[in-house]
């Protein structure tokens, strides 16, 4: 069986023959690989690689599997499963909405309904884990609608402030809606 | 000693603190959010007390909840971990109020070494060496350029409340000073409520060294050594050891010294630290005396063997210290690495989620304070801190392959961590000749990002894990599963 498996920004083709007893034999760009594997728990696999002992470490993420191995963690996505969903606009490049960059707390929403704002205006303060992050405007214009509030938690991805551009011009959106960021109160 | 106390903290630290009370009988108590009605402190508790919402200001931050959780479950003693009450003298005062004893120093004391203007003059009083500037606070920024120029710049404007990198400027010329006054002072005032800002002189090139003390009530006071904590990012400390190489035996004994008289000034009773900056004339300051246990305590610990809870709660039930300067030796070398849940390849962003799995590592040398466990979910309300991994071996150079080879076997799923990144800094050059100072990671670590070397096999594990299944396989493929029980003969009586 042949997969292509995307790691960071590369590509590996791996062409795999399963046999007997739990071997098979892996050939990765002309490198060839005799394997013998047994699975430990959910997330655990025995690996001999060309007599080798390697345990891996495994766990599903939504877009693919993270990969532990000697201390280290691989992303890796099959490229045949990555959805082929609607590619970005050409010209647009970075996020044009407004969304937090990891799980978070809203602190303050400094916008309201029918505002205008300017492009990379601060509009929602997000916190995750002590470390407030102001979200700003990607473009100008006015905002639509609120949806999130205080104490809030918010996801990335969700747009937590509609905003209705004015005289859009997709080439002038800006790549960075993160505006700063800094620690919060530490622990020590 | 006390029959139970109250633990006013969560995750790793209360952890920690249960465990001493549990070597000594004391019964616990643990205090509880909504996000941490299954955090590992409750579990491991003998009683557990609900106080309310996730954020800190409704739960482990409100005094008036913690003393009634403590009230309701009879707890005579509060211990405050570090962080949220940990250094709020209001609390310790409450807690004086309503005949519940503060594990910690008297409020008095938190509140004199919260002020750095108050703790910088109480030092300079009692001839322990500051940083060069001002003891006063200043509005005017002519002024601040005037003492400036007498110190050398760079300068550092800061706030005489709070902490944590709030409120902090560098100045490195005459024409940053009014913005800089202006924006810490700014900062200041809507982060702790106080806009009034000093001056200290800025070293480049320095080392952050902290001295362990211990004081009881009888005037008892000794230092329990140093820890070296130069690595930090974000201004926090996230790599830690003891001995700290760069220290003689006859300056390790003037900082000693410095330490005790430094806590003995401020009336300093229970465990605390006294912080100093040494530049790069192995000349050293005092910065500040942090009134708590602290996050890197287990260092002094494996290399001392004290357990530093357990002096804590004798010293608070007004117990005299057992201990005295001499009998503190330290026995080979101690390294922490913090483990946090954040993404090292990405700004150290915070990285919550939930834990997929966790395998943790093992062996003689290595002890894992954790926090968590598998299938539990790191809240976003709270410090990103998941355990504290800690090795102790004879030599600075055994406990730094120790560190590698801990950091190796911990495996940690579901959320970011910088074990891959830890492992990095314990390799590299300067790490290992000792070459550490505050701005290491700038220095040498700027802009981190994943190296790897083993993406082949990761590759074969993605695909065997696709297609062997789910089903775990035991004994021979092809044969019942044996256990003990099945092969085993007659019992013979």
């Amino acid at each position: 069986m042949e997969y292509k498996l995307k790691i960071k920004e590369e590509t590996l083709s791996i062409d795999i023959k399963c046999h007997e007893e739990n071997t098979a034999k892996a050939i990765i760009e002309d490198q060839e690989y005799d394997l013998k594997y047994s699975r430990i728990s959910e997330n655990e696999l025995h690996l001999m690689v060309n007599g080798k002992n390697i345990n891996a470490y495994i766990s599903q993420t939504p877009d693919g599997k993270t990969i532990m191995l000697n201390g280290k963690v691989y992303k890796i996505q099959d490229e045949d499963k990555i959805s082929k969903g609607p590619k970005k606009r050409k010209g647009v490049s970075g996020p044009s909405i407004v969304t937090p960059p990891m799980p978070a707390v809203v602190i303050a929403v400094t916008v309201k309904e029918g505002d205008p704002v300017e492009k990379g205006q601060g509009v929602v303060v997000v916190s995750a884990m002590k470390m407030e992050t102001t979200l700003c405007a990607p473009y100008k214009g006015i905002v639509a609608r609120v949806n999130v509030a205080e104490k809030d938690k918010v996801m990335p991805g969700q747009i937590l402030v509609d905003i209705d551009p004015e005289n859009i011009d997709p080439e002038n959106i800006n790549p960075e809606n993160i505006e700063e960021t800094k620690p919060g109160e530490l622990a020590n | 000693m006390f029959k139970k106390i109250l633990i006013a903290n969560r995750g790793e630290i209360a952890l920690r603190i249960i465990n001493t009370c549990k070597d000594m009988g004391i019964e616990t108590v643990s205090v509880y959010s909504d996000v941490d009605e299954k955090a590992i402190h409750v579990l491991s508790s003998d009683e557990a007390v609900y106080i309310g919402a996730p954020e800190p200001s409704e739960s482990y931050l409100n005094i008036d909840k913690i003393i009634r959780a403590a009230k309701l479950s009879n707890a005579e003693a509060i211990h405050p971990g570090y962080g949220f009450l940990a250094e709020n003298a209001d609390f310790a005062a409450r807690c004086e109020q309503e005949d519940i004893v503060f594990i910690g120093p008297c409020a008095k004391a938190i509140r004199d070494l919260g002020d750095k203007i108050t703790s910088r003059k109480i030092m300079v009083e009692s001839q322990v060496p500051v940083t060069p500037g001002l003891t006063n606070t200043e509005a005017d920024p002519d002024v601040m350029a005037k003492e400036a120029e007498k110190v050398g710049y760079p300068v550092l404007i800061k706030a005489t409340a709070g902490g944590g990198g709030k409120g902090i400027r560098i100045v490195n010329s005459p024409d940053e000073m009014a913005e800089a006054c202006a924006s810490a002072s700014r900062e200041a005032l809507n982060a702790f409520g106080n806009g009034e800002i000093y001056l200290e002189k800025f070293f480049t090139n320095a080392r952050h060294i902290e001295f362990q003390i211990l004081a009881d009530s009888f005037g008892n006071t000794i230092h329990v050594l140093e820890r070296e904590c130069s690595i930090q990012r974000r201004h926090q400390k996230i790599i830690e050891e003891t001995p700290a190489n760069v220290l003689t035996p006859a300056l390790r004994e003037e900082m000693g010294a410095a330490a005790v008289a430094a806590a003995k000034a401020a009336g300093y009773v229970n465990a605390g630290t006294v912080e100093f900056l040494l530049d790069s004339e192995n000349k050293f300051y005092f910065l500040e005396i942090n009134t708590r246990l602290q996050v890197e305590h287990p260092i002094t610990e494996m290399v001392t063997g004290i357990d530093l809870v357990r002096q804590q709660l004798e010293i608070a039930a007004g117990n005299k210290l057992s201990l005295t300067q001499k009998d503190i030796v330290s026995r080979g070398h101690a390294i922490e690495c913090r483990i946090y849940a954040e993404d090292p390849a990405n700004g150290f962003f915070p990285s919550p989620g939930k834990i997929e799995f966790l395998k943790e590592p093992k062996g003689p040398g290595i002890r894992n304070d954790c926090g968590v466990y598998t299938g539990f979910e790191v809240p976003v309300e709270y410090d990103p801190i998941i355990s504290k991994l800690v090795v102790h071996a004879e030599t600075r150079p055994q406990a730094i392959d120790k560190m590698v080879k801990a950091l190796k076997d911990y495996i940690i799923l579901g959320v970011r961590t910088p074990i891959d990144f830890l492992m990095d800094v314990m390799k590299s050059q300067p790490f290992s000749k000792g070459d550490v100072y505050t701005n290491f990671i700038e220095t040498h670590f700027p802009d981190w990002s994943e190296n790897f070397d083993e993406s082949d096999i990761a590759a074969i594990a993605y695909v065997l894990d696709e297609m062997c299944g789910k089903k775990i396989v035991t004994g021979t493929s092809g044969y019942n599963e044996q256990t003990p029980f099945s092969t085993l003969g007659n019992w013979r009586l």
